[in-house]
């Protein structure tokens, strides 16, 4: 090697240091554990387009705006299985070894309890898109913040509408799945139905493994409830309704969280789904504006549909939201400091395409009109708020 | 040459013990992995490398050494107490349990331990009003900075292999260990000619449990928060056989080798392949069957012999 | 509820559970082999049938057979390629070697399919018999799940290769030696333990939603029902699969879902302690 080819080599190494030096330094890093395979896997999936809808609009716009300079954004992403332990390994992995910036929590209510204390170990914040329950923010993490409002809010608006639409319904059967959310949604409700003064006729818990519901059904039709309320996966939801149908099991009201939010509940269920009505965190039907990449529901509604060829449901819009959320931090710290981006999270108080975003003490979004949705006719109609009503509430036949 | 492993072990270890200060925090958590699994391996090697009883229990006492010392330090109880006892607790389990138990033989042993797991995830479950059914349980944190707790869950966990590694010397060339591989051999031999196989077996269950609880309770006090699907998990119960299959049965080392080969290679493999990881260590995992049947430790034998 | 409810809700999912056991019975007991890719063959013969349902129109009822007959295919190479090789290892062997093709086999399925619940859509209605009620398509389910395990046992009982199988597993130096081609009827053993998968899947596909995640769940119930009810033997699984089905339906009655659950594996436990040959079987594998 002569001299002129050693000094092209080192010309081309120190252009090739700096340009990527200065690359990183202009990306900023976010952290994604994604369920991509195993128990939570089409749950995840539904995360991994929301961040990438949200990673190419930002990006488009030539990334956030970090105190007067653009810097593009850059997601990490790996499967963490839907295991705990890898999702404990992998928010060090992302923090340590990839170097990101911020997190975001993978799908499992659990799961983000545990990649939360890792993160705030370091300092670094969380944002949860899937995660409603009180119990997954009551360790104290200050780095934890979540775009659900709390689950009480769903329950009470539930309990309102029903109580005013069908008066009769008094009595009332609660069959949970024994897993943080579905639980939670269960208890939550088993306290507001009391406090209401509804019956509760029946409080029962089935497992994570559980094949088959036909006898927790059967004895639910055997005490002749007035609302039937079931929590589970999209998968356990389907199998009850189907399973309800089979047995002869009615009521005048069927609710069941989060089935009728979900495309995949009403496809596997056709004329089965008619009448179930359940609670959601946000309905792409909503006609908020603001200051975000989409700009009003609408916008992001119409890019979904666009691109997925369904309605996005509200598990699609916290995660967007969650990334808007941090952007909006970021924009309003000025810096990518995680401390103070930190801080902006905690006293954010914007209104996005998702809803208004304002973050309790705890973490948690706060609560608001979360709509009430009900099938009818093969489709999910919203019954409540008023703002976006499109009908009322029906007694199932 | 007979020093050869011990002195590269002693290496190994120390090398590990290092790390902190060799590397990030992430190799630091790598280096702990390394460390939990070499445990969980040795243990499993008592009672289904030694004994040759292929035992499926290895998620029941992880777990129930986790809610016993999440419990206990709920309770107040002083952290490195609360996995102490909670070793105690599952030694005793598994003592009693083994009991029934080890009075089956090969397929329905194996299937009985695995049901073990299951019934255990289940009364946690529950229990719920105790240990929070599937909410899962929170567990006090400990404070500390990143590099503080990497540490003190590296040495944790360094320390329970450490003593595993001891245990598996003084079994291997004790009496337990001639009679638990006469055991393997022909049982039935063996009971005639005095040993007693019944205390000898369940010695090696109440063995196999003893640092899988306190590995269980020390994971716990890690993430801070337990849950009953994750604690009792049947991937972690099949893993640990195939670590130390892939190491050499029945051998001092085998399951270190083993167990470290495996995690290392489920973490190049996990990080490298988005989609495919799965397959990709299924495949690796089908090709040591086929090409390694006694474990990488006999390959080496066999080198050395010849 | 009347107790006559429980016994049918038992009864109808215990007849599902027997055909998902039956294979895995067969394999283990013959091969000794524990195959833990029955839960995904299962969902394979489950999706399989979904599509043909979904894109060919075809009802499940009439997908089982050739579902069943690809399943066959496909058991048939993996054991005649790969599981021959370490068929007289220790369980741990190849109890890791199938785990390790599950793995494949499930990345494979997840990536194709997707984990998203399918589910064949078939109202057929239900029969109400004083106040017990029967919903059809499980007595469907019901009515084919015993059909094909029958149909299992005469074929054991009564045909060359039935009767080569039943040697092969009393004793498999003898059959050799009376010039049964080993390999060959463990090949055909496995293939037909993988058929009698799929078929229950595409029973299964009817009663249950389909998804990836649930593959786990079908093996854990395989391995309570082989022990409850016996290794090896088609009268087994079927002992296994219903006693199985009525215990959880009593426990669910009785106390609640999560005991339901239980109260299998304590059953089980107790058995494989007390008579591990289970209800009906004869001295298996050790």
């Amino acid at each position: 090697m002569n001299v002129k080819s050693i000094f092209g080599l080192a010309a081309a190494l120190v252009c090739g240091a700096l340009a990527t030096g200065l690359a990183q330094a202009q990306t900023i890093k976010i952290g994604a554990p994604l369920a991509l395979t195993g128990g939570l896997a089409d749950e995840g999936k539904k995360q991994a387009i929301a961040y990438d809808m949200w990673l190419k609009r930002i990006n488009a716009q030539g990334g956030i705006n970090v105190g007067g300079k653009k810097m593009r954004v850059e997601l990490v992403q790996y499967d963490y299985q839907t295991q705990e332990q890898r999702a404990q390994q992998l928010a060090e992995k992302l923090i340590v070894d990839d170097k990101v910036d911020f997190l975001l929590a993978p799908f499992g209510s659990g799961h983000t309890k545990v990649v939360a204390g890792v993160a705030e170990r370091y300092g670094v914040p969380v944002m949860a898109t899937s995660a409603s329950s009180d119990v997954i923010f009551n360790q104290g993490y200050k780095f934890l913040f979540g775009t659900l409002a709390p689950n009480s809010g769903s329950v009470e608006n539930l309990i309102a509408v029903v109580t005013k639409g069908i008066p009769s319904a008094k009595r009332i059967a609660i069959l949970g799945r024994e897993d943080v959310f579905p639980k939670a949604m269960a208890t939550v409700m088993s306290d507001a139905a009391k406090k209401a003064g509804l019956e509760i006729i029946s409080l029962e818990y089935y497992p994570v493994g559980a094949l088959d519901l036909a006898t927790p059904i059967a004895k639910i039709r055997s005490l002749k409830p007035d609302w039937i309320y079931i929590t589970g996966y999209s998968k356990d939801l389907v199998l009850a309704k189907k399973q309800m149908a089979d047995l002869n099991v009615k009521a005048p009201v069927v609710t069941m969280i989060t089935g009728p939010v979900y495309r995949e509940f009403i496809d596997s269920l056709g004329p089965l789904a008619e009448g179930v009505t359940s609670a959601s965190w946000w309905h792409h039907s909503a006609q908020f504006k603001g200051d975000d990449p989409w700009g009003s529901t609408k916008a992001f509604y119409d890019e979904f549909v666009a691109r997925e060829k369904s309605d996005p449901d509200y598990v699609h819009a916290a995660a967007a939201a969650a990334l808007v959320a941090l952007q909006k931090a970021i924009e309003k710290a000025g810096t990518i400091d995680k401390a103070k981006v930190r801080d902006a999270l905690a006293s954010l108080d914007i209104m996005t395409f998702y809803g208004p975003i304002k973050f309790s003490a705890n973490g948690m979004n706060g609560g608001r009109d979360l709509p009430i949705i009900q099938v009818q006719g093969g489709k999910p109609v919203v019954l409540h708020p008023e703002s976006i009503k499109q009908g009322t509430l029906k007694p199932v036949q | 040459m007979k020093r050869l492993p011990y002195v590269a072990f002693a290496l190994w270890f120390l090398l590990l013990a290092a790390v902190p200060f060799l590397a990030s925090n992430y190799f630091v958590k790598i280096a702990t992995f390394l460390a939990m699994y070499a445990a969980l391996a040795l243990s499993w090697n008592f009672i289904g490398g030694y004994t040759g009883y292929p035992s499926f229990s290895t998620a029941a006492f992880f777990g129930l050494g986790a809610y016993t010392g999440a419990l206990l330090q709920n309770a107040g109880l002083w952290v490195g107490l609360a996995w102490a006892c909670a070793a105690v607790v599952t030694t005793v389990f598994a003592a009693v349990i083994g009991f029934a138990i080890l009075r089956m033989r090969g397929h329905y042993f194996a299937i009985g331990s695995i049901a073990l797991v299951e019934a255990l995830m289940l009364v946690a479950s529950i229990l719920a009003d105790l240990t929070g059914g599937g909410e899962g349980l929170n567990v006090k944190i400990m404070p500390g900075g990143p590099d503080y707790i990497g540490r003190v869950f590296l040495y944790t966990m360094l320390g329970i292999m450490l003593a595993a590694f001891i245990t598996t010397v003084l079994v291997d060339r004790g009496r337990l260990g001639f009679g638990l591989r006469c055991i393997q051999q022909n049982e039935d031999a063996a009971d005639m000619v005095g040993i007693d196989t019944r205390r000898y077996k369940t010695a090696a269950f109440a063995l196999s449990a003893v640092f899988c609880g306190a590995i269980g309770a020390a994971y716990a006090s890690w993430v801070a928060y337990i849950s009953p699907s994750d604690s009792f998990s049947i991937l972690l119960t099949l893993k640990v056989p195939v670590m130390v299959l892939l190491g050499g049965p029945g051998t001092i080392f085998g399951p270190i080798v083993g167990s470290a080969a495996f995690v290392m290679m489920e973490e190049t493999i996990w990080s490298k392949y988005l989609e495919y990881h799965q397959a990709v260590l299924g495949l690796v995992i089908v090709l040591l069957i086929f090409f390694l049947p006694g474990g990488v430790l006999r390959v080496f034998r066999r080198r050395a012999a010849a | 509820m009347d107790y006559g409810q429980v016994v049918a809700n038992g009864l109808m999912i215990g007849a599902v559970y027997a055909c998902i056991a039956v294979g895995f019975s067969l394999v283990w007991g013959v091969l000794n082999v524990i195959n833990m890719m029955h839960g995904s063959f299962i969902m394979l013969g489950g999706y399989l049938t979904f599509f043909a349902w979904l894109h060919l129109k075809v009802s499940p009822i009439v997908s089982v057979v050739p579902v069943a007959a690809i399943l066959f295919v496909v058991g048939y190479l993996i054991q005649y390629l790969m599981i021959n090789r370490v068929v007289m290892q220790p369980v741990l062997t190849t109890l890791t070697l199938t785990f390790g093709l599950d793995m494949i086999l499930y990345n494979f399925m997840n990536l194709w399919f997707t984990a998203t619940p399918r589910r064949v859509v078939l109202d057929l209605g239900r029969l109400d018999l004083g106040g017990v009620i029967l919903p059809l398509d499980r007595v469907v389910a019901m009515g084919l799940a015993l059909l094909l395990t029958g149909l299992l046992y005469t074929v054991m009982r009564t045909s060359r290769i039935g009767r080569a199988i039943v040697a092969v597993r009393m004793d498999r130096d003898a059959a050799a030696l009376m010039g049964i081609r080993v390999n060959k009827v463990y090949a055909i053993t496995f293939g037909i333990g993988a058929l009698m998968a799929g078929a229950c899947g595409a029973l299964v596909a009817v009663v249950f939603p389909i998804t990836t995640s649930v593959t786990g769940l079908f093996l854990g119930k395989a391995f309570v029902i082989c022990v409850i009810g016996g290794l090896g033997s088609v009268p087994g699984a079927l002992v296994g699969g219903l006693a199985l089905g009525l215990i959880e339906a009593f426990a669910g009655f009785w106390f609640s879902p999560q005991t339901a659950i239980l109260a299998g594996f304590v059953i089980m436990l107790v058995l494989l302690v007390v008579r591990p040959t289970g209800l009906v079987g004869r001295r298996g594998y050790e």
